[in-house]
């Protein structure tokens, strides 16, 4: 009797797990990204290893008339690394330092290799990267095809600290590019999402790598803008800066805190400048952030938690290098039937409370469920072909849970549509690495630029041999 | 101890290596290995168990209660020590411990099963322990997965431990009664 209970358990469980997990993301057999939305089967995925065979690549796909997405850390959410029946190309063993000059301060490294790879390599050297993600898991190719922006606030995006890169293009030949050598494809590339050929190596400027010491403030939305303004931008000695906007129910979207990075030259660097190689305090990061995911006492139970660790961070000194990998495992997230999504949306900085009360009044009535919001700085920059920064701006970090049904995504597309209309009513942009649910008409008004560069790619690759679906979703209608 | 318990106990070992081994190579991974080293990890654990083995079948006849203790509270601290560790050399380095561990564990299981059955009786009681290591073997297999997904593979590890502790416990208790009685 009791073998046949515990058989009949263990049955029981393996049937309920079978389907439960027969969504069509969770099939091996299926390609996907982070997002785990759109998964369609590939025709096959190639590691990238050597120039050559990028080359052969090219012409075997030009020959055969397949297409070829381009894949670094696939942690983009809107399909830009894969395509339905298309070679998908994986970069990231394509990760080596290729050249490395301490004194020009420059490093040229394969596209495969991540943020990591390239803080491991410099940081003895006492340099740092000029702008990244505030994580450093993203690769070099990917984060300059999203042309990414992070907590420095000082640099600007991305593009502002890339010098050169190679290219191979859709004729399988490889060019350098920069601001001198086939200028016209630098803005495009950067900020290209992987439509214009494939990012091979780059060129990166650097920066001496600092020791800064942290400054924390509380505030609310309406007074962060003047406290941006007068305390973080108007000190020179800030040179990061992180806000956190409250999702707790009891405070939603009314109280705030910032956590500021200010160079700190009394204490030498060396004392400071081991990378950290460990995160600490995943597990009961991730129990408290699983509880806040589910419930609204766990929201405000993780603020209350989150303000208290942000009071222990005050005035504790931190590397540069060691401020720009911050923690992520905590957020890994896997369940059956629902998933966590980024947004990202930009707001001019003068615009900022406003856009907030509108945001909550959306938020309100749609019961979106938010999990957390994080503010960075990104200064007006246009010079890529898709600009987000076209003021200077707030950029709104909003991670998302949401449902992968049918039904639940499609609410999710209206509802986060009548974000984006509340974005643009503020003059704001939102960030494209993310899952397809702005309209067409939403994204050409983001990015007014987006018809011109629709049409350079059509020039540079007529055969339309490197697409994904964001070329899909927004780049098709554009093109006629 | 009587084979009630020696199950039991064993149940419990086998839940806790059932749910740590598949996902194992994702910790390695994770760790920034290849397949070959995870191979190589392997045959240091094999190295060490062959040779334990030599060293201690000398005393299992006396002392095989006593070795599955000591081979359970082994595993536990290995499991505890697995998040915590940096570098290849100390996976290897717990590979080893963990193959001194497998000897004792096996060569005392297997002695303890034929001291408590008795011959041309085995049969039943050998399909019985068969059944239920299986079984266990299963559910922890799938609850691994699921605690992962929920939690980290770090937690995997923690409830690991917790089982081997849990184990050596019962393992333990049963340590004076009755030496050889079968059901």
């Amino acid at each position: 009797m009791k073998k046949t209970f515990a058989l009949a358990l263990l049955a029981a469980l393996c049937l309920h797990t079978y389907a439960r997990f027969q969504s069509p993301d969770q099939d091996p057999y299926l390609i996907t990204d982070y997002s785990r939305l759109h998964p369609v089967k590939v025709s096959r995925v190639v590691a990238g290893k050597e120039e050559e065979q990028l080359r052969n690549l090219v012409r075997e796909a030009r020959d055969k008339g397949l297409t070829i997405s381009i894949a670094g850390q696939r942690h983009s959410q809107g399909g830009h690394t894969y395509y339905k029946d298309g070679v998908v190309l994986d970069m990231t063993a394509f990760n080596h330092v290729l050249d490395f000059d301490p004194v020009r301060r420059t490093i040229r490294v394969q596209a495969g290799a991540t943020w990591g790879d390239v803080q491991d390599y410099i940081n003895p050297h006492g340099l740092s990267v000029k702008t990244m993600q505030s994580q450093n898991i993203f690769s070099i190719g990917g984060s300059l095809s999203v042309n990414a922006h992070g907590r420095d606030i000082r640099n600007g995006s991305l593009i502002a600290s890339v010098e050169s890169f190679r290219l191979m293009n859709a004729q399988g030949e490889t060019i350098q590019v920069s601001r001198t050598e086939n200028a016209a494809l630098f803005p495009l590339v950067i900020g290209g999402y992987g439509l214009f050929g494939i990012i091979v190596d780059v060129t990166l400027r650097l920066t001496d790598d600092e020791l800064y010491r942290t400054r924390t403030d509380t505030m609310d939305v309406y007074a962060y803008h003047s406290y941006f303004e007068r305390e973080v931008l108007g000190n020179p000695d800030v040179r990061m800066h992180l806000a956190r906007i409250s999702v707790a129910p009891d405070r939603f979207l009314t109280d705030m805190y910032a956590i500021n990075y200010v160079r700190e030259d009394s204490v030498p660097l060396q004392a400071h400048n081991r990378l950290r190689e460990r995160e600490s305090g995943v597990l009961p990061a991730k129990i408290m952030f699983g509880i806040s995911r589910k419930s609204d006492w766990g929201k405000d139970a993780l603020w209350t938690m989150q303000k208290a660790l942000f009071e222990r961070e005050k005035g504790q000194l931190i590397s540069r290098n060691n401020a720009m990998r911050s923690e992520s495992a905590f957020m890994d997230y896997q369940s059956a039937t629902d998933h966590d999504l980024l947004q990202e949306y930009f707001i001019p900085v003068d615009r900022f409370a406003g856009f907030i009360d509108d945001f909550r009044s959306v938020l309100a009535r749609e019961r979106l469920n938010l999990l957390n919001i994080t503010v960075r700085y990104v200064n007006r920059d246009e010079e890529a072909a898709l600009s987000y920064a076209t003021d200077d701006m707030f950029a709104l970090v909003c991670l998302f849970n949401v449902p992968l049904s049918e039904e639940g995504q499609a609410h999710t597309k209206q509802a986060i549509q009548s974000v984006i209309d509340r974005v643009l009513a503020h003059k704001g942009t939102y960030y494209l690495p993310y899952a397809a649910y702005p309209s067409a008409a939403q994204f050409h008004a983001a990015y007014p630029g987006a018809a011109a560069f629709f049409r350079a790619k059509e020039q540079a690759d007529p055969a339309a041999r490197f697409v994904n679906y964001f070329y899909e979703d927004y780049g098709k209608d554009a093109r006629r | 101890m009587n084979i009630r318990w020696l199950i039991r106990s064993q149940t419990m070992v086998t839940l806790a290596a059932g749910m740590i081994y598949p996902y194992y190579l994702l910790f390695l991974k994770n760790l920034g290995n290849s397949f070959t080293k995870y191979g190589l990890a392997f045959a240091v654990f094999t190295i060490s168990s062959a040779i334990a083995s030599q060293w201690l079948a000398r005393s299992v006849d006396r002392h095989g209660k006593r070795m599955l203790v000591a081979s359970s509270i082994g595993m536990m601290a290995a499991m505890a020590a697995f998040p915590w560790v940096m570098s290849y050399t100390v996976v290897l380095l717990l590979q080893l411990l963990m193959g001194v561990c497998c000897a004792m564990q096996k060569i005392s299981e297997r002695t303890l099963l034929a001291d408590l059955t008795e011959r041309g009786n085995r049969g039943k009681t050998m399909g019985e322990y068969q059944f239920w290591t299986s079984v266990a073997s299963g559910l922890a297999v799938v609850f691994g997965g699921y605690l992962i997904d929920l939690l980290t593979i770090d937690a995997l590890f923690y409830v690991s431990a917790a089982i081997y502790g849990a184990s050596a416990w019962a393992t333990w208790r049963n340590n004076g009664r009755g030496s050889a009685s079968a059901e």
